[in-house]
Order: C-alpha cells, then structure tokens, then sequence
C-alpha cells in the first residue's frame, strides 16, 4: 500500500459518516436496480422454463360446443403442431368453511392418454381418474384454491354441475401454466377464496353436462414460421359453426398478460428510479469530494511540490470515490437481495409457479457497480480537475475570501426586519445557487416518491368504496348456469332474506369501431337500475336508453370512440349477425371495462325471448345464513359472488403488496433526506466553521449557533417540501397513467394525511439529521478556528 | 482630549475590587510524557477601566491567559474569578453566558462573517445582547461611519479590525479582548485600529487587555505584564501611557 493509499484511508476514516450517507443513498439506487433485474430474471426464467415444460399453448379459443371432429381439422389447419381440446365450464362450489358458495372453472382432462399441451404440473397427490360412474368421483385442485381453504389430497368438496349436487374426492394438487395467474377473468388481482381451478376426467364432466363426444374449448402451439394472425382467422372460421367466440393469442391470455403487465413495470422500475437514486448521489459524491479537495489544496500543492504528477493526484481522489462506491455497491447488493426475497414471497401470492426462487441477476450487480462507479466519477471528476490544475505555488496560497451580495429580494423594503443571522442564511444559498437548487432537488425527490405509494392505496381504498358502494349497491351477484326466462328472477325474490332483486342479461360480444376490435360481455341491465348502477364522471346515474350502448370511458378511448359516433356490435354466441349502435354514453369505472344496454335491448339483439343470465341481489342481514344455504341448494347457480367477500380479500392482497412498497418508499425516502442534509449540514459545518466559531466567541449558544448553521437547510427543505408534493404528486398521476389498462385503473385519489405523512417523513429525516451534524458544533475548536488566518 | 499623554488608569471608584482575579492559574495541555504547561501559576489582579498589555514572545503563554480571562478555555488549576463569578468551575452553558454579557473579542484575524455587510456584523451583536448600541454608533466610535453597507471583502485589512472593534464593543461589554489586533497590519494602519482600542476604553470605561508580542504597544498600557514560559516575569506600570499616535514600530 503507498503511502497516498494510506492517507486516503485516514481521510475516509475522517470524513466517515459522510461517506457512509452518500453510500446509502447510492445503495438505494442499486437496491432498487438489483432488486427489479432479478424479479425480472427470476419472473421470465420461471415462466420460461415453465411454459417450455409443460406446454403453454400459443392459441387458445372458446367454443359453445363442437364435435370432436373438429380437432382433426383444427390439426390439420397450416401452421398448427399440436391441438389440444376439452372442457372448461364454471360450477357453484360448496366448500366446508366458506359461508357462501365459490366459483370453480372445472377443466377436462383427455379422456385417453395425458394432455399433449397446458399440461398439468402435480404438486402433491395424483390426477384424478374416471370412476366409472358408481363411485365418488375425483378432482384435482388449484393451489391457490387449495391453499387458501387448507384443502388437501383426501379433502372432499361439493359442486353444484349442470343442476345436480356432486360430492368430489380430492385427489392431487395442481398448477397449470395456464392459471399462473389464477384469477377470475378479467379481475387485476386474485381472490383465492371465491374463485378456485379444478380438473377432472373429461368423461365424467361431459356426461354430466351432456357434452360427451364434443369440447368448448381449444388450445394450440404453432410451428416457428407459423403467422398466428392467418392461425386465429382460419380457427374462427372453423369454429363459428358450433359457437366460436373468437381465438386469441398468448398476448390477450389473462394470465400470461398479467405476467407480461408485472414485467412491463419492473423494466420501468429498473432504470428510472435507479438513474435517479444514482443522480442525487452524484451531487452528494461531487460536494463532498470538492469540498475535501478545497481542504486539501496545500496538500496537493505539497503532493506536486514533491513531484507527483497530476496523474496521481487525481487518481488519489478517484480512489476516494472508488471506496465510496464499494460501499454502496456492498449494501446496495445486501438491500437488493432482501428486498427481491421479500418480493418473490410476495409473488407467491399473486403467481403460481411450480418454483419460484429468487435468481439474483449478477450482470447486474456489475452494471451496477459500473453505473454508481460512473456517477461518482461524474460526481468528483470537476473537483479533481480543479485541484489537479492548481500551480503549486498558487495553491499554497490560501483560496481567495468569498465574496457576497445582498439576495435579490432584500432590495424589498418589507424584509428589512430580518435579522441578520437569517441575511446570512440567504446569502449563503445565493452564493452556491446550483448547490442549493440541486439539494433541494434532493429533498423534493424525497417528498416527491413517497406520494406515490399512498396514492396508490388511497386510489384504491375509493375504488374499493366507490365501485362496491357506490356502483354496486347489491350485497351478492349471482350467476345462473345457463341463460334463463325471465321470470326466473322471481324465484331469486323468493329466496330467504331477498329484499330487492335485478336481473341482468349478459352476452359475449365483439365491438368494432374503425380498425379498433374488442370482445367483452355486454352486460344487459334494467334502464334504472337501483343496485348495479352505471354512473358518469360526474358521478350521476345514466339512464340506459332503448337504443344505443354506454361504454366503459376506457374502453371508448380504446376504441377512439365519442359518444355520437357508431359501433359495430356481433354477438358471439347465438345467431350470426351484425348491428349498428350509436354510443350514447361513457361510464367511469375503475375495474375491467364493459358496455352496458338496456336489459330488453340486449333481448331483442339475441331474438332468444326474454332471458336472464343472473341477478344482483340485496338480502337482509339477519336471513343471510338462510339465504346461503338455500342458494347452495339452488341447482341452476353457476357462481355468486358475495360483494363484501370480494372487497376483504382484494384489500388483505392489495394491503400486503401496498404495505411493502410504502414500507421501502418510505424506507428509501428517509435515507435521501437523511444523507442529503447530513452531507450538507457537515460540507456546511466545514466550510464555515470560522465563521460559526466566531459566533460561539461572540457568545452566541451552541443552540443559537446549530440553528445559523441549518438555517439554510431549513429553508432549502422548506422550498423542497411543496416542490415535492407537486412533483410527487405529478409522478403518481404519471404512474397512475401508465398502470391505467383495460384491466386495471386507479383513480388519482391525493389526500391531505398522503401529503402529511411525505412531509412528516421528510421533515423528520432532516430534522433528525440535521441534528446529528449539528452535534458536531460541540466540537468546534474555539480557538484554533479563530487562530488561523485563512 | 489632549492627543499627548493621558495619566495612568485613574483609580475608579471599585479599584479595590478587581474585575478578574487569579490566583495559581496553571493550564496544561496533553498527559504523561507529553504535558505542556502553558501557564504555570498566574496571579493578578485587573480592575476596571485599566488598559492593559500582556507582552511576551510566542509561546510565552499570553494566548492562553487570554482564553482563560475571555472564557474561551477552563484551567487546569487555580481559580479565576471574574466578579463574583467563578470562571475556573464554570461549565460550558456558564462560560457562554460570560461571553455572551461581558466579554467583546478582538482577533488578528479580524473574523468577521463574510456574508454580513459592516453594519450587519455589528448589528448581529443586537440578536443577543441585552442593551447593545447601534450599530452606525459602534462603528462610529471606530471611526467608520461611512462604510457601513460594504461587504469584508470590500474592506481594508484594518476597516476589518475596526468593524471587529465595533462588533466587540457593541453590547457594551466590561472587558475587550485583543489578541495581536494589529498583528496582520501595517503600522499606519495599526495605529488607527489602536487609537480606536484606546478611545474606547477612555471613553466607555472598558477594561481593555491587549496581547502583543511588540513592545512598542506596551507603552499605550497602563500596566504591562510581561510572560516568559508561562510565568508572569514582570509587572510594569507606566507613569504615563504613551499617545498611539506617537507608536511606531
């Protein structure tokens, strides 16, 4: 080690804490840099490999029912490798514990040999086997299903199929890299409670639903050169006979989408945050080391008196940084690799993989440390050039006095008041104005990202509110198995407890408009309804008109559609044809998007009579047992989804990954305004410790004198803490944007105890560290400071 | 005033009580083999209105005597006792309030707050004492009644002083401290930063102590005390102090 090498040590271990507050703020960057690559590794290597092993179809469709005919076809379709069909049907659950009965979608299993694609992985027991009829018939289950009631292999559960109540055996524990994302369609998140997967043999399923010898569902993996485009035309085509309701390609897949969704913000993550992280550790890297260097400036001076060259020199202060790096890279790496496990436990409760571990991705602990390493030399490169430039002789010399003006605002007559501890203050910041905008930067990048999190719980928490209060005032929502006459719903008002009763009528359709396609279910409902109700913007209730559609407001923006202009509406089941509807209206919902008729219109569109495909249903609280165990005695019921079910268990998911993030935001927060004053407060301390141990001469309290010192950061904090709150504010409408899909939005919901709290955060961190530097006013040498002459 | 000699420090109606008192005062500093005593046992005795030179070659310890006196730095042994205060047994918060009401510093460096235009130095004084004068009063005194808005930086070296000179009487304190005031200086210069030195303690009464390692200053003193080694060598009163004015050095 050279005797430089040496010095640099002792130096570091003077400026000790400095170093450490800049590593941590570096360390934060890297945290978040490392932890998103290797959720992205650990993601994308999970599902590869997944996919890839048990064969994750590239096409999918649905179909009313076609014969098993069809697959020869569909095989021999070009482009077509490898076919897989059965059933797919959803059924009412009756599952020991749970009050209200649950949503199975039961898959088929071939009836000879295993599945070809999507094929099943079994976590624990075995598949389930045909019995024969005679004999208790056998299931397998989801995990998350089975996790989320502690099902086990053994465990019996009921189902209602096709009208008749069955009794299963569980026999095994599955996972499907169909359902990586188990979730009822069209839902941002799980509800592992209500909503469960299931397979069973294909020949006990068909018979009970008379669907022997014919499928309602496809699955398909291409060859390489194969065009998926002409593949989803030619099986529409096939498939339009026997009911087709369009395929589509891994790309519109719910699950695989999620994951696509997941990964989409991680890449995001990965980079912005990060740069930014590493940006403000930069500034701080840069004062500190200009400040070391001004210190140092006879020291240089004697290192090139003595003949090192300007090579070593800077080299010496490059190193300086370089330790700082390792640090930060040493405890980013640490905080990285805690958070990615946090997170992965996380993922378990949103995807379901046969294994997913976290994979540290190492190329990106060096693109790490190459990145923090970059920002350190960008950070202290001037520093050194201004030391290494210095003639020897010039820098023996002490630097020039500094020199100031009055701030600008002080021409007004009106501060005049001011005493002169608080002109001091001001002149100081207007003498570094590029170091004092960049620390308040700083502070308001501190404020700024912990609005973000709490936006997002509270945008939740209102559509939690708002979508289950205020748009859907029934308690349950059920679903019959099949559409049914209307005056079914009179059997719904006679169930015990039942005070009010809507029906609804739902149809898949496809919406055209222009070159813009989607497919949806186009919800029919009374023109009035008083339980599901669709509300605008304002929110007032929309009268739903004997003719034309109301469409969800992101759905019209998909579609470029206003309200005036024309759709093109094709029901997918029933008879082919073809409407025109005008678009008489958009509604602001938060969850999926929807198109919404008047009950009889839909009706009329299908030229089946009068049907109903389920009702929203108010029950009084004190029936409500009652109501439970009638309707699971109930045979038409395919689903019912008990509303208050739904909003707990999206809040206990919701809550669990809201909680960590605010955890880490505020985590990361505290650590940028913590360092950034700290290292101010100490560069600050140094640079004017003359000045500040002449106040103590002059009798000015330690007290008195802390407070000239962090006066200047109490009024950079003070500038940074509304800048924060707007900058924050708009990064979480940009976010808020940016996670706005289909599938999910969030309102921008920014409430006065989100600001408290970044304020509150904020103004602790700086306080608290603002304190420890000024501690070090203790310190002061009275006498040596006042001594030298500099 | 006449501008020749003035007699030595009248005998002010509290002469038998002296401001500061000390009697055996040591300072060390460092342990074991490596103990420095900078002071080995002072007595003396200053009383109000004096002006007062403490002389001695670098080293000699009157730096340290005047930390002690000032309140900047607690001895080692023996007691100093400023009124009825003791100032040997005093803790931190005790020795800033001393500062704070009764002592007024004069540094070679000058010291003042770059950011602070003249009046302002002066004018800071105003945030802690209880009954300062004004500022354009205080500079006044030192002869700068026109400078009052620049900046240090737009000062000579002994416009400086006198702003420090102003700054440090401002709260009208009972005791100024001068450590080398002139030190920094040339002599034209000196002369006009002392004659300020002198003015005031004619004419607010202020026991003034100066330190110098120039003799020649001595002869503006009252009494001078002469250190060696951290020892007072010498007491010398002078029949008649010397016009600052006739000083060169």
């Amino acid at each position: 080690m050279s005797l430089l090498d040496h010095k640099l040590l002792r130096d570091l271990r003077a400026l000790k804490s400095q170093a450490l507050a800049v590593a941590l703020v570096m360390a934060c960057g890297l945290a978040m840099m490392i932890t998103t690559r290797s959720l992205i590794l650990s993601l994308t290597a999970a599902r590869e490999g997944y996919y890839a092993r048990n064969r994750f179809a590239q096409v999918f469709a649905q179909v009313k029912r076609a014969p098993n005919a069809v697959r020869e076809q569909l095989t021999s379709l070009p482009g077509v490798t490898a076919v897989e069909t059965g059933l797919a049907l959803q059924v009412s659950l009756d599952v020991p514990g749970l009050a209200e009965p649950a949503v199975g979608l039961f898959n088929s299993l071939p009836e000879r040999g295993a599945p070809v694609l999507n094929i099943p992985y079994l976590r624990a027991g075995r598949l389930p086997q045909s019995q024969g009829g005679g004999a208790t018939s056998e299931l397998a289950v989801g995990e998350a299903f089975a996790n989320a009631h502690g099902l086990r292999p053994g465990d019996t559960v009921s189902a209602v199929l096709n009208g008749r109540k069955q009794t299963f055996l569980l026999t095994g524990i599955v996972l499907s890299p169909e359902f990586v994302f188990e979730a009822p369609p069209g839902a941002a998140l799980p509800d592992n409670k209500t909503y469960g997967v299931f397979w069973a043999p294909y020949r006990e399923l068909a018979t009970v639903f008379q669907l022997y010898g014919a499928f309602n569902r496809v699955a398909l993996t291409l060859a390489p050169d194969a065009s998926e485009g002409a593949v989803l035309a030619a099986v529409d085509r096939l498939l339009a006979p026997y009911g087709g309701r369009g395929a589509f390609g891994r790309a519109n897949h719910p699950s695989d989408r999620r994951l696509d969704d997941e990964l989409r913000v991680l890449r995001a993550l990965s980079f912005a945050f990060p740069l930014v992280f590493l940006s403000v550790a930069a500034f701080m890297v840069n004062s500190v080391m200009a400040r070391q260097v001004a210190l140092q400036r006879e020291q240089i001076a004697m290192l090139k008196a003595c003949g090192f060259g300007n090579a070593q020199v800077g080299a010496h202060y490059f190193k300086f940084s370089l330790v700082i790096v390792a640090g930060g890279v040493a405890l980013g790496a640490a905080g990285g690799l805690f958070l990615g496990g946090k997170f992965v436990t996380l993922y378990h409760l949103f995807f379901r993989f046969p294994q997913l571990v976290f994979r540290p991705d190492v190329p990106a602990f060096g693109a790490a440390a190459a990145a923090s390493a970059l920002a350190a030399f960008a950070g202290v490169a001037g520093a050194v050039r201004r030391a290494v430039r210095l003639p020897p002789a010039e820098a023996m010399r002490p630097e020039a006095p500094a020199s100031y003006r009055p701030a600008f605002f002080e021409r007004f007559r009106a501060v005049g008041w001011l005493g002169p501890s608080f002109r001091m203050t001001v002149r100081n910041l207007r003498r570094r104005p590029v170091r004092a905008a960049l620390t308040c930067l700083a502070l308001a990048l501190a404020t700024g990202i912990l609005i973000l999190p709490n936006a997002m719980r509270d945008g939740i928490a209102q559509v939690l509110d708002f979508q289950w209060d205020v748009v859907q005032r029934q308690t349950v929502t059920v679903a019959l198995a099949e559409p049914q006459a209307a005056r079914t719903i009179a059997d719904f008002r006679h169930l015990p407890g039942v005070v009010l009763a809507e029906p609804f009528r739902s149809v898949p359709v496809e919406l055209r408009a222009g070159p813009q396609v989607r497919r949806l279910a186009l919800q029919g409902l009374p023109a009035q309804g008083t339980l599901s109700r669709v509300l605008d913007a304002e929110p007032a209730q929309r009268t739903l008109p004997e003719h034309g559609v109301i469409l969800s407001a992101k759905l019209a923006e998909v579609l470029s559609v206003r309200p005036g202009d024309t759709l093109t509406l094709r029901p997918l089941e029933g008879e082919a044809r073809e409407i025109a509807v005008p678009l008489v209206g958009l509604a602001d919902d938060f969850a999926g998007v929807a198109a919404y008729m008047e009950i009889g219109a839909v009706n009329r569109l299908m030229r089946e009579g009068d049907r109903i495909n389920g009702a929203f249903l108010t029950v009084s609280s004190g029936q409500w047992t009652a109501f439970l165990h009638a309707l699971k005695e109930t045979p038409q019921i395919a689903g019912c989804y008990v509303k208050n079910s739904l909003r707990e268990g999206f809040r206990a998911t919701t809550a669990e990954s809201i909680g960590l993030l605010q955890k880490m935001y505020a985590a990361f927060a505290a650590i940028v305004a913590f360092g950034i004053i700290y290292n101010s407060a100490r560069i600050s301390l140094s640079e004017r410790a003359r000045e500040l141990a002449t106040l103590r001469v002059l009798g000015f309290t330690r007290g008195e004198v802390g407070a000239v010192l962090v006066g200047e950061l109490v009024l950079l904090t003070l500038a940074a803490l509304p800048l924060g709150l707007v900058g924050g504010s708009g990064l979480a409408r940009a976010i808020v944007t940016t996670v706005s899909t289909e599938t999910v939005r969030l309102p921008l919901v920014l409430t006065a105890s989100n600001y408290a709290f970044a304020v509150g955060v904020v103004a602790a961190a700086s306080a608290l560290s603002a304190l420890l530097a000024a501690r070090k006013i203790a310190g002061l040498d009275l006498v040596s400071a006042l001594k030298t002459l500099d | 005033m006449p501008p020749a000699a003035t007699p030595a420090s009248p005998p002010s109606p509290r002469a038998d009580q002296p401001v500061f008192c000390a009697r055996g005062l040591t300072k060390t500093y460092g342990d074991g083999d490596a103990v420095v005593r900078a002071l080995a046992g002072v007595d003396l005795d200053f009383y109000a209105g004096e002006l007062i030179v403490l002389l001695g070659a670098s080293g000699s310890g009157k730096s340290t005597l005047l930390n002690l006196l000032g309140g900047l730095d607690s001895p080692t042994a023996g007691t100093l006792r400023y009124r009825d205060h003791d100032l040997g047994t005093a803790d931190e918060a005790g020795l800033t309030r001393f500062r704070r009401d009764a002592v007024g510093f004069v540094f070679q460096a000058y010291n003042l707050i770059p950011s602070l235009t003249a009046r302002e130095n002066v004018a800071l004084i105003a945030e802690i004492a209880r009954d300062p004068l004004a500022p354009e009063e205080a500079l006044a005194l030192v002869g700068l009644g026109a400078r009052l808005d620049h900046f240090p930086a737009q000062l000579s070296g002994g416009e400086q002083q006198r702003v420090a000179i102003a700054r440090a009487i401002a709260k009208r304190p009972e005791v100024l401290m001068c450590d080398e005031p002139t030190g920094a200086l040339d002599v034209r210069t000196g002369v006009t930063v002392l004659e300020a030195v002198e003015r005031i303690n004619r004419e607010l009464g202020t026991l003034t102590v100066i330190i110098t390692h120039n003799a020649v200053i001595a002869d503006m003193a009252g009494r001078v005390f002469t250190l060696s080694d951290g020892r007072i060598v010498g007491v010398r009163q002078n029949a008649h102090r010397a016009a600052v004015a006739s000083l060169a050095w």
